[in-house]
């Protein structure tokens, strides 16, 4: 079993670690926690679900997806890069106020991105129409139960994340992206074109956090709150990889995906469950049992004792 | 001067948007009266959309003295209510799993105190840090709480909800039973319409008189602490918290101080909530209920208490009039979007082109008695200066 | 002993308005370091201030100025070294509780007080002030009623003082960047201090502000306000301050009279870009 939430948890880890590099490169680079990140996943996967429903199907499959799906991946992250640049601009760019405004603003963003999404496709779950598949035969006897979709995701992320990783370590605007992060003061003084480095921050974050939308979305379902309800693992998966830190967000998604997914083997932890039987003066019957409805509440407390810790995260300095 | 004695003078010292506020309380009270007296409006309902505002009042109150007051951004103002609702409910309802059947006014006393220890462990490891570290974790908080609720059964009967919540004077003498002991009164305030007022609108009545009484004493103490040295310092760390620091002042204290007390007004109107609605479900903690707030505190004026008051009664007639809309058919869509959309569309729209809401603080804030020749309005709304627009 | 070290105290020995009074100190700082990731902002420095001085902080820039002023107001949390105000050990401690020992800081920049006007912003000043327990506003409302009266009085008292009594009862986001550094150190005055840090006090004010400001600090001194500043404008410091320590990368270069530091080699070389 063990096994088959390893799995699933890396499935899962793969979208979180999309979002959570956006989300902290936004963060450091445009000052402020935008929590309309996770509606722009949200944007992607339905701007994907509209433009697969368009093109179909289009012959020919990988890993059991159409290519026409691999297009409509393309759109998603075009538009999620795309709304989230024109929002910049319409919005925040003009707003000359400090990062608390900011966030608050992007809270009202979130209800607009997702209400608009709301009113022109319900508030019902959908998928998109691709063929559900069967568990891979040659992994059953192990226990592990993942479809080649789920290997899909995990594929593409990694292209994706290795593409941004070559960005970053190879190209000028990579290393002009990464000391903004690092410190925006000391990259505005050295004379970095900070406004040229932060509209493209705001593209690949969120055409990041789209690419994750729609694999959320064929993961699992679409829904206009799928982005929202993500938020706080993603929030969670940042702070704990330290706000700013590229890297820190993919080893803090990562392990939040991980954590999230293995969460019914906590509920087997025989200490929690059984309290009463083991501790003295607990009543025999009393017991915590850490069901997957808690697989959210569990990020929040690690949230809360990275900060207790470590505010700048793991991988940051510590204070 | 009063309104009363110098009405031409009292209108013409208001600023445009005191006018302008003014001007809709007076149209809308106006509005509510021919309801009332066509019998268009039921009393009985008139008087528990007063209660609703008055509810949304107090969580204003609260969140303003957070963030108005503060600066610090609490994202589970819900959460807070639902512990103020349910803290009660469990300790007085007939239905609770856990106690039941306690005096309102105990649970009361144990709903508050949930709240603040609450507030305090979320408090303890965010407020040494940036503001928005606070605004993440509470948004994690409201969800933590809803679970919780929503679960764990054994001790909140999770989704089916708690029944059986007394009236909020259960067991004290002469107004636990005051409604029923009211006579029933026909009256007739214009020819041809009657309206009877029986026990329903007796505790109505009387729940009214209870959410007055939370959100008099509220304002209150929030307008005292407001003016006082304790709301200088902590308008202080809301304009520049390094600066306070370097003046001696233990800032952390501070934050959390003002994080407890306005976690505390909110609960307390969680448990207004419970005991007007005699029924709390986990329903009740939908987090829009938080940007509701959020929009209500913006809309009225951060830091100002009146405008949170007045962001209340805003709310509501937000609320119950967009109730209506699905009544219209030719509206095709439901009604919880674009609700969605108008607190999003509320909050970008005041963030980016008013921040300081329509009724900013305006007078100087300072113990009263000491300044007794106090400017009203120090030239200009001091607030103003902030947006760049003289527009006052 | 690094060489930085061994300038320091050669300078202390040649420098005799220095030491005319170290007996009596009010910040000691040993040996203080602080580094932000691969770079050194201060680097074992050692200094000290006296009572009753005016004592002025010049570097060029990048020297750690700022960064040692954060060290020493608590702002900071120092790698290594000691800090010590009035002779008690603040190292490490809250920035409230050195200000509590006497020491009060201001900032080069300070953030306007929104919704406030000058007299409120002057209010902030004073320490312990009773209103600032939320239980005396319920409980001895007289009392903290006796103590904003009279904190208002002594406000209003030091605004005329430093002639900007005509600003009491303006906003204080619509006065000039001037007469804010005059409100600012006006109401570092009113939280009593033994020793205030000054953050580059006049930088950005006009030259007849700049005067007015520099006679309000001798004025301030000769009452018995000991003044460690930071600034850029040499002819400020040269005229105001005595003595004047010299930082260059993160320690002390050296230190003594304006005379004595306008006119050593080592100064000179330091701000002309070369490391000694």
């Amino acid at each position: 079993m063990v096994f088959d939430y390893l799995a699933s948890g890396l499935v899962f880890s793969s979208i979180i670690v999309l979002g959570s590099i956006g989300l902290s490169l936004i963060y450091s680079i445009a000052d402020f926690a935008n929590f309309a990140h996770g509606d722009t996943m949200t944007v992607g996967a339905y701007a994907a679900f509209l433009t697969f429903g368009a093109v179909g199907g289009l012959g020919g499959s990988v890993l059991g997806l159409p290519l026409g799906f691999f297009v409509a991946l393309v759109a998603g992250i075009v538009v999620a890069a795309v709304v989230a640049v024109l929002t910049e601009k319409v919005v925040y760019d003009g707003m000359n106020a400090g990062s608390i405004e900011l966030l608050i603003t992007s809270i009202g963003i979130a209800f607009v991105y997702r209400a608009i999404i709301q009113i022109g496709f319900g508030a019902d779950f959908t998928r998109y129409e691709v063929q559900t598949l069967r568990p891979i035969e040659a992994l059953l006897p192990y226990g592990i139960r993942v479809t080649q979709h789920d290997v899909a995701i995990v594929l593409s992320a990694l292209v994706l994340v290795g593409s941004l990783h070559t960005l970053l370590q190879y190209s000028d605007l990579g290393r002009k992206m990464r000391a903004m992060a690092d410190n925006p003061d000391l990259a505005r003084v050295s004379g970095i074109r900070t406004d040229r480095v932060k509209l493209w921050t705001w593209i690949i974050g969120a055409g990041l956090a789209g690419s994750g939308g729609v694999f959320l979305g064929l993961y699992n379902q679409l829904s206009p709150r799928m982005g929202f309800n993500l938020l706080l693992l993603i929030f969670a998966a940042v702070i704990l990889g330290g706000i700013g830190s590229v890297y820190g967000a993919m080893l803090g998604g990562f392990l939040i995906g991980m954590i999230n997914q293995l969460t019914p083997v906590l509920s087997d932890i025989a200490l929690l469950t059984d309290m009463g039987a083991l501790l003295p003066l607990v009543p025999d019957s009393f017991g915590i049992t850490i069901g997957i409805e808690y697989a959210n509440a569990i990020a929040f407390v690690i949230m809360v004792a990275v900060l207790l810790v470590r505010p700048n995260g793991i991988a940051g300095e510590a204070t | 001067m009063s309104a009363l004695s110098d009405p031409k003078g009292y209108w013409a010292d208001l600023t445009r948007s005191e006018q302008g506020v003014l001007a809709f309380i007076v149209g809308f009270a106006g509005l509510l009266l021919v309801g009332l007296l066509t019998g268009a409006l039921a009393p009985t309902y008139f008087l528990y959309l007063v209660g609703l505002a008055g509810m949304y009042a107090l969580l204003s109150f609260g969140l303003n003295s957070q963030w108005g007051f503060t600066g610090l951004i609490n994202f589970s103002v819900a959460a807070f209510f639902g512990v103020g609702a349910y803290g009660t409910a469990l300790m007085s309802a007939s239905s609770s799993p856990i106690a039941g059947d306690v005096l309102p006014i105990v649970g009361l006393v144990v709903a508050l105190g949930v709240a603040a220890l609450l507030a305090l462990a979320i408090g303890i490891p965010t407020l040494r840090l940036r503001a928005d570290y606070l605004a993440i974790a509470s948004l994690g908080l409201a969800e933590v709480v809803r679970l919780v609720v929503l679960n764990e059964r054994q001790f909140t009967n999770g989704s089916a909800g708690v029944r059986g919540i007394p009236p909020f004077f259960e067991g004290v003498p002469v107004l636990a039973t005051l409604p029923e002991t009211m006579p029933g009164l026909a009256v007739r305030p214009l020819p041809g319409t009657t309206i009877v007022l029986e026990t329903p609108f007796w505790s109505a009545l009387l729940n009214v008189a209870i959410v007055l009484g939370f959100v008099g004493i509220s304002y209150a103490v929030l307008r005292r602490a407001h003016r006082s040295p304790w709301g200088r310092v902590l308008r202080t760390i809301r304009s520049d918290e390094d600066l306070a620091r370097a003046l001696g002042k233990n800032t952390y204290g501070f934050k959390m101080q003002s994080f407890v007390l306005g976690s505390v007004i909110m609960a307390l109107a969680g448990v207004f909530y419970a005991h007007l609605n005699l029924f709390v479900s986990p329903g009740d903690l939908d987090p829009v209920t938080t940007f509701y707030v959020w929009v209500a505190v913006i809309l009225g004026g951060s830091g100002s208490n009146r405008g949170a008051l007045f962001g209340g009664f805003v709310i509501v007639a937000i609320r119950e009039g967009t109730r209506f809309l699905n009544e219209f058919a030719w509206i095709p869509i439901d009604v919880a979007p674009l609700r969605l959309l108008l607190i999003g569309v509320l909050i970008v729209v005041l963030m980016r082109y008013r921040p300081q809401g329509v009724l900013p603080p305006q007078r100087e804030l300072i113990w009263p008695k000491v300044v007794d020749e106090a400017p009203d309005r120090p030239d200009s709304g001091v607030r103003e200066a902030k947006a760049g627009g003289g527009d006052d | 002993m690094t060489d930085a070290d061994a300038a320091a105290a050669d300078a202390a020995e040649t420098a005799t308005a220095a030491d005319r009074s170290k007996d009596d100190v009010v910040l000691r700082v040993e040996d203080l370091q602080k580094s932000f990731g691969a770079l050194t902002a201060t680097d074992h420095a050692t200094f000290e201030v006296a009572r009753g001085t005016i004592t002025g902080l010049i570097g060029p820039n990048g020297a750690g100025k700022s960064t040692l002023f954060n060290l020493v107001s608590g702002f900071y949390e120092p790698d290594g070294g000691r800090v010590e105000v009035n002779g008690t050990a603040v190292t490490g401690m809250e920035p409230y509780e050195i200000a509590d020992h006497g020491l009060i800081r201001t900032f080069q920049t300070p953030r306007k007080l929104e919704g406030m006007t000058v007299r409120e912003a002057m209010l902030v000043g004073p320490r312990k002030q009773p209103g600032e327990s939320f239980l005396n506003l319920f409980f001895k409302p007289g009392e903290v009623g006796e103590h904003e009266a009279a904190n208002l009085e002594e406000a209003e008292r030091i605004l005329e003082e430093f002639e900007i009594d005509h600003l009491a009862t303006q906003p204080a986001t619509k006065i000039s960047g001037g007469q804010m550094k005059l409100v600012e150190l006006a109401r570092a005055m009113l939280a009593d201090p033994e020793l205030l840090l000054l953050d580059e006090p006049a930088a950005g004010v006009n030259p007849t502000l700049r005067n007015k400001l520099a006679e309000q600090i001798r004025r301030l001194n000769e009452q018995g306000t000991t003044f460690l500043l930071i600034e850029h404008d040499m002819d400020f410091v040269m005229k105001l301050a005595d003595p004047v320590i010299v930082l260059d990368q993160g320690s002390v270069l050296m230190e003594g009279s304006p005379r004595e530091v306008q006119t050593d080699e080592r100064v000179i070389d330091a701000y002309l870009g070369g490391s000694p």
